[in-house]
């Protein structure tokens, strides 16, 4: 390979790395250690959230981690408007909700 | 008889507000094709990582979205318009038709 043909896969390689989203990497493990704020609701079947409608609070086991981090990313900024969430949204870094994240979206109770 | 007249008509206007209110699972299938293209035929299977699986997440949590998107109060430039099209009625059919699905969504301690 030539060095200009080398010069050439560099610079693609870098690009694509810049086009890639900037997502934290999650850890499932990691994860599971954050989760003392988020059990005692979404870790209770049937549990339904009394303030400020009454319903149920969302399954989280086995749904996709780019949507967990995107709803938790949109209780910070204030797109979603659910007072305990946004508090807790608040709360947490972008690493913290990727890991959280993986750890919800593996399958498993 | 005042009683009798009274009761007899209570139980008519609870059966008039039942049914207003009542949602239908089959008719919200009907509903549901715009929402499969980007949550999944299944419900299960959305299109991209940050959309959510529907699948069995229970018919009130999933109305409440659906209403807050109509009115605004949960901001998403996708499912604004999506829910605006939606009757409250609409809402309830394609809540419960979702929640009746089986999917990979469970509650994870």
């Amino acid at each position: 390979m030539t060095l200009r043909n080398l010069t050439t896969v560099g610079l693609f390689t870098a690009l694509a790395a810049l086009a890639m989203p900037s997502y934290a990497e999650g850890d499932a493990a990691a994860g599971k250690g954050k989760t003392a704020m988020c059990a005692g609701c979404h870790g209770i079947a049937g549990f339904r959230t009394a303030y400020p409608e009454t319903y149920h609070v969302p399954k989280l086991g086995g749904q996709n981690a780019g949507y967990i981090v995107s709803a938790l990313k949109a209780y910070k900024v204030g797109d979603r408007s659910h007072p305990t969430m946004k508090a807790i949204a608040a709360s947490l870094t972008d690493q913290d909700m990727a890991d959280l994240a993986a750890y919800y979206s593996a399958a498993g109770k | 008889m005042n009683k009798l007249l009274i009761a007899m008509l209570a139980v008519a206007g609870l059966g008039l507000a039942g049914s207003a209110v009542a949602a239908d699972a089959a008719a919200g299938k009907e509903k549901a094709a715009m929402c499969a293209a980007c949550h999944g035929a299944d419900g299960n299977t959305p299109l991209m990582p940050e959309y959510p699986k529907l699948a069995g997440q229970p018919a009130d949590y999933l109305e409440k979205a659906l209403r807050d998107y109509k009115s605004g109060k949960r901001k998403n430039p996708l499912m604004a318009p999506m829910a605006q099209t939606l009757s409250k009625k609409d809402i309830k059919d394609v809540a419960a038709y979702y929640a009746n699905l089986k999917g990979d969504l469970t509650v994870k301690y």
